[in-house]
This record gives structure tokens, sequence and C-alpha cells, in this order.
């Protein structure tokens, strides 16, 4: 394998190693958060953490963990760097988009350090593409200080029911409402576009809701740019959890099986529009 | 209003919405006793469609409003394209969808459908409408001398061989065989491009009744959308009709629905009759060829010279008050006394123009087919109005 052809003496100078038999792994994953251009990396001894943010209210990450690499090594505490999200997307699938079974890209993706370009290196078919991708200073990602204590509602999901609703939101309406209550509607979204408003309903003893834990009623409103995107890891997943806290902030956590039918996850935070309370 | 409509019907009503969208951006609902009338009317009111839906279709079907007053069932007005996105026929929303229930909130001016899904998923759309008067095509579909009915599988194999950006042709008939073929403006532009002519021959219909050798030219796009909605379903189709320039009528019928598509038809310039001036270089109109009908909405009473029989009518529009211009009067007489002199309407050459002529207070209407808008206040009287109305405009 051409990876393998790498010296030792190369190998030594990398701080960070991740290999994977399938670069999809990766790229499909990266590709839910890809809001923006710029993403910011981190890696421990646990895996891989991408943020990708919008505009100080959105944050969405990826988690892969170390266990889904083939070859995950690290020789560093913590290593973090920032990249551009659509450049790396693009390496990714350099060869291609092809899901023929069997045949998929091979990466190595190895860092050097601090002010070093992040190095991939991308096999199909026999045929070695080497990417290097510049890096900047990595900023520190916004801490929401979302925290399971603080939730007042969750529930869980299974992804099927809400990739309707949210493939046909109404996208003349500037927000996404959410109203979670012990009490009917329940679980509802709600858009208020040109036309009219549109109301989704989950009951809570719908065979589709996992788990309902609403305490109390609340409703607020997202902005649509912002949640629209989060389609993509909706997509991706088979189950969703939706949680609020007191302040209104949006958890979206979306659990997804790669192609080998590993899990990874991929987790979207929202600020609230506006305070909607208790109608 | 209320109305619930259960699985295979959700998906039907879709269809008729979309088939709808080929012609008019907005549609009409109409309560009626008889059925829900879903209607549209094209931007040049040159195509007008009505789907009604019998009492039959739907699971429930409640056309008075809730208020218990005396006011009447709301009329209203929906823009199509927000109908459209709630009844998109995918396969998983078939599967999904358990019952549609279509309501009228007349407080809150909000039509509502509501979509009751699997898994206890309820899908709500408040749309705001606008009251208006209902849309009605007035068309004595039976008096036309030319009748033709056939499978919608006939007619959609035959409408497959003209391109999609087709957008008139002839259709004529004569004693034994039926003829439709593209039609083009001036013989350059035949030269020039594709054109296709099938002939058929009178045993491949159901039904064919030739009462006037004729050939008329319409817009067929505006005519797709029921094609494909009644070749969904096996429908047959019938069309009656009569000679240039007098609207042409489709329809299909089943046991919980009845659809028709009224289009205008293009004048023939060759044919002299004092009645029916020919179209001039004067013409103010883009396209003076195509007679288009003035949808009009005169609240006062009008004088005509002839009596309005309610068997004129077109089935559909029972139960609705609608008024019955001059010069559609004389041309129904024309048909059923041919060669006829008639008196010189006293309008101006209406099956031309588009615009009014004379007074701000009156519309011109067009020898074609008179839509109108009811009159919901002036209930029975069926008193003759007079000529110099007051229109309303539509905002």
């Amino acid at each position: 394998m051409p990876l393998s052809t790498q010296s030792q003496a190369d190998i030594d100078q990398y701080i960070l190693i991740a290999s994977l038999d399938n670069a999809r792994n990766l790229s499909n994953i990266l590709k839910a958060i890809s809001l923006r251009d710029h993403a910011i990396f981190n890696a421990t001894q646990n895996g891989l953490k991408v943020t990708v943010e919008d505009s100080k209210c959105l944050q969405a990450n990826a988690f892969i963990q170390a266990d889904i690499f083939q070859e995950y090594i690290i020789k560093e505490d913590a290593v973090g760097f920032q990249v551009n999200l659509t450049v790396l997307l693009d390496c990714l699938t350099i060869f291609g988009g092809s899901t023929v079974p069997g045949v998929c890209t091979a990466l190595r993706m190895c860092y050097n350090g601090y002010g070093y370009p992040l190095t991939l290196f991308l096999e199909e078919g026999g045929v070695v593409t080497v990417c290097k991708i510049n890096t900047q200073e990595p900023e520190e990602p916004i801490d929401f200080d979302f925290c399971s204590t603080n939730v007042t509602n969750k529930v869980i999901l299974q992804s099927d029911s809400l990739k309707e609703a949210f493939s046909e939101l109404d996208m003349t309406s500037e927000v996404l409402q959410i109203t979670m209550s012990p009490s009917h509607p329940y679980f509802r979204l709600s858009t208020f576009g040109n036309s009219g408003n549109a109301h989704y309903d989950y009951p809570k003893d719908s065979d589709m809701m996992e788990l309902f834990q609403c305490t109390k009623i609340q409703t607020n409103r997202y902005k649509m740019s912002l949640l629209k995107p989060s389609t993509k890891a909706l997509a991706l997943s088979c189950k969703v959890s939706v949680r609020t806290d007191s302040r209104g902030f949006l958890s979206l956590q979306y659990l997804v099986r790669n192609d080998d039918g590993q899990i990874c996850f991929v987790e979207y935070y929202c600020c609230p529009d506006e305070e909607v309370e208790e109608e | 209003m209320k109305c619930v409509i259960e699985g295979n019907g959700i998906k039907v009503f879709g269809k008729a919405v979309h088939a709808l969208s080929r012609i008019g951006d907005e549609i009409w609902l109409d309560p009626l006793e008889k059925g829900l009338a879903v209607r549209t009317v094209n931007s040049s009111q040159s195509a007008y469609a009505c789907f009604c839906f019998t009492p039959l279709f739907f699971q429930q079907y409640i056309p008075e409003p809730d208020i218990q007053k005396d006011c009447e069932a709301v009329k209203c007005k929906l823009n199509i394209k927000c109908v459209l996105p709630l009844f998109r026929c995918a396969s998983w929303r078939e599967r999904s969808v358990d019952k549609c229930e279509i309501s009228i909130n007349i407080p809150n001016s909000r039509v509502i459908f509501q979509f009751h899904c699997r898994h206890g998923i309820t899908k709500t759309y408040n749309l705001g409408y606008q009251e208006c008067e209902a849309l009605q095509a007035v068309f004595p579909a039976h008096l036309c001398p030319n009748v033709l009915m056939a499978q919608s599988k006939l007619l959609g194999d035959i409408v497959v061989h003209f391109p999609v950006s087709q957008e008139e042709v002839t259709l004529s008939i004569s004693s034994f065989k039926v003829t439709l073929k593209t039609f083009c403006e001036d013989e350059n532009n035949c030269i020039r491009g594709m054109n296709t002519e099938l002939m058929l021959h009178a045993d491949e219909f159901d039904y064919f009744q030739v009462g006037e050798d004729s050939a008329v030219t319409f817009c067929l796009k505006e005519l797709r959308g029921l094609l494909s909605f009644a070749e969904s379903y096996g429908l047959s189709v019938s069309s009656q009709f009569g000679v240039a320039g007098q609207p042409v009528f489709f329809s299909v019928k089943d046991m919980t629905l009845e659809a028709h598509v009224v289009l205008s038809t293009l004048t023939d310039p060759n044919h002299k009759s004092p009645s029916q001036p020919v179209p001039g270089e004067d013409c103010p109109v883009d396209v003076p060829k195509i007679s288009t009908a003035e949808v009009s909405t005169c609240e006062g009473p009008m004088e005509t010279e002839v009596c309005v029989d309610d068997g004129e009518q077109v089935a559909s529009s029972q139960g609705s008050e609608v008024f019955n211009p001059t010069p559609h009067m004389r041309k129904m007489f024309q048909l059923q006394t041919p060669g006829e002199m008639l008196p010189r309407p006293r309008l101006a050459p209406e099956s031309t123009l588009t615009t009014p002529v004379t007074p701000a207070t009156f519309k011109i209407r067009s020898l074609l087919f008179g839509a109108v808008y009811t009159d919901v206040v002036d209930s029975k009287s069926v008193d003759l109005p007079s000529l110099a109305c007051s229109s309303d405009t539509e905002e």
C-alpha cells in the first residue's frame, strides 16, 4: 500500500496521524457540519472534534472517536488547528463521490504541529494524491454553557419523522419555533411564512418518540437560516435528541452511523432568536 | 366549511390541484351543497378549469360554516403556490398520510389543511385566503354540435406526440375523422419547425358526434393537466365544441368527482359573420386572434334581450347565481339557428378587445364565455340585468 511507504522519519515528525480505510467515514460527517468555510479541529486521545460556528449564534460539532480510525496516533494531549473546511472536503472527495461497493478512498491525515500544513494522503485504486492544506491559529470555540443539569425539556426522536418536516419547512419563515410541553401539543415545530403558518406536532406517545421528558412548557424561536443547515446532519442520522435549557438555548444531538456501522455524534447548539414565554 | 379526505382521496385531491396549477396561479374554493368546487382561471382568462368533488369523495363533508348566522358559505381564493407543496405526490407522503381535513376559519380568514399522518404526527397549515365572489364559467356545453368521448389513455397517447413547448393545436372534425395538428401562425414558421399531425378515425372514439365540420385551435398546454389527471385514474374524457371562436369544453366524470376545462379557441379570420367582427390590425391587444373571456363583476341587474334559462348553465355551476352576458346569449342562439342574422351587438367589437372601450363603469364581455363573478347577495333573483353595471375590480 503506497501510504505505508513513508519512511519512519516522516512518521516521527507528525504529532497527529489518523488513518481511515474509507475516507467517507470522515467526509460524510464533516459535510453534516459544513455551514461555513472554517473548521476548528481539536484532537485528543479520545478522538477528533471538529467545530464550525456561524455568527456567534450557532455551533456545530462533529465527534469522531479514536476507535473509528484504523490508526490513530497523537503525541500531545491536545492538538488544535483551523483549516478551510470546504477545501478539506474537496480533498477528501478528490477521487469523486464513487459509491461503487468495494471501491473507496483510503486516507491518512497527518499534522506536524503548529505552523505546518495539514497533510492528507489519499489513495484509490492504486492512485495516490497528496494534499497539503494550510492551517491557521485555532479560534477558541464558543462555550454555550449548555449543561445537562440545566435542561428543562428533552425529547429523543427517530430521525425519519423529523426528516420530512425539515425538508418541507417553509423557507419564507424567518424563524423556526419549537414548542415543548408536558401537555398538548407536546413537541411542535412551527413556521410563519408568507402564505400562512404551519405546525408539525409530535405527540408524546408517538412510536417515533423514543424519549419524552418535558417539565414545563417552553416556546422558543430560532433563526431559520441558522437551523436549516442542520438538515444535513439530520439526513445522516438515525436518532436525534432535542433539548432546551432554561435560557431557551437549543441543543440538537444526532446519532450518525457511518458506512461501517460505527457510531459518531454530531451536535448543534443554537441561541434563541427571542424569548417567547408560555402563551 | 369542513371536509375530511381519507387515504387515497388525498392523492386524488393533490393531483387535481396539480392539474389546476397548470392553468392558473390561484384557486377558488367554493363549498356547494353538491360538493366542493375548486376552480381556476388563467391570467389571460382564456382557460378555466373546475374540479367538483361530490360529498361521496369525502369521509365527511359539511359545506355550511360553523357560525350559525345567515351568512352564506364562504368562497375563498388561495394562491396555488401555497397549496401545491402540501400535496406533493411523493411516495412517502402517500404512505404516511392517513387523513386530510380542510376547513375554513372565517374569523381569522384562514383555510386550514390538517394532515393526520402515521405515528400520530399531525401537520397543520393555516393559509391566508382572500374572500371573493365565486369564479364560474357559463358555457352551454350541451348545445355544442360536436361531441367526442375517448379513453384518457388514447388522448394521452395522442398528446405525447406534441412537444411540451407546443402551445396551440388545431382539432378538426369531419364526418368520419378527427385530426389533431400543430398550429402555426404563419407559413414561414411552419416550414422551419417540426409539425405534427394525427388523424383518428371515428371508430377510435367511444362516442363520436359531428354536428358541424369544424376546426378549433386551442392551447394544448392548459389541457395537459386534466389529461394527466384523467389518465392516472383511467377516466374517459369527453369533449364538446363548435366552430372556431367558440370555446371547447373537456370534461371527466366519476362518481366522486367531476372536472372540466373550458378553453378559448382562435377565431377563424376567414369566417365572416355579421355578429363576429374580424380581428384587424387596429386591435389593441397583443394577441388579437385569441378571443378571451372577460371576468367581470357586475353587481347590478342587467337587461338582456333574451331570457336566461337555468338549463343552459354548466352542470357544476348549479346552485350559484350567474350572469349570462348579452353577446354570449347571441352566440348561443347562433348555435341553435345557424345562419340567422343577429342584430349588431350594442357593445363595441367584443371578440378581440380585452380592454374596456366604453365608460369605465362596465367592462366589455367577450363572445367566448362569460366567466363572471356571481353576486352572492343578489340571491334568487334571476331578474334580467342591465348592461350598464358597476364593475368590481379585484385588488
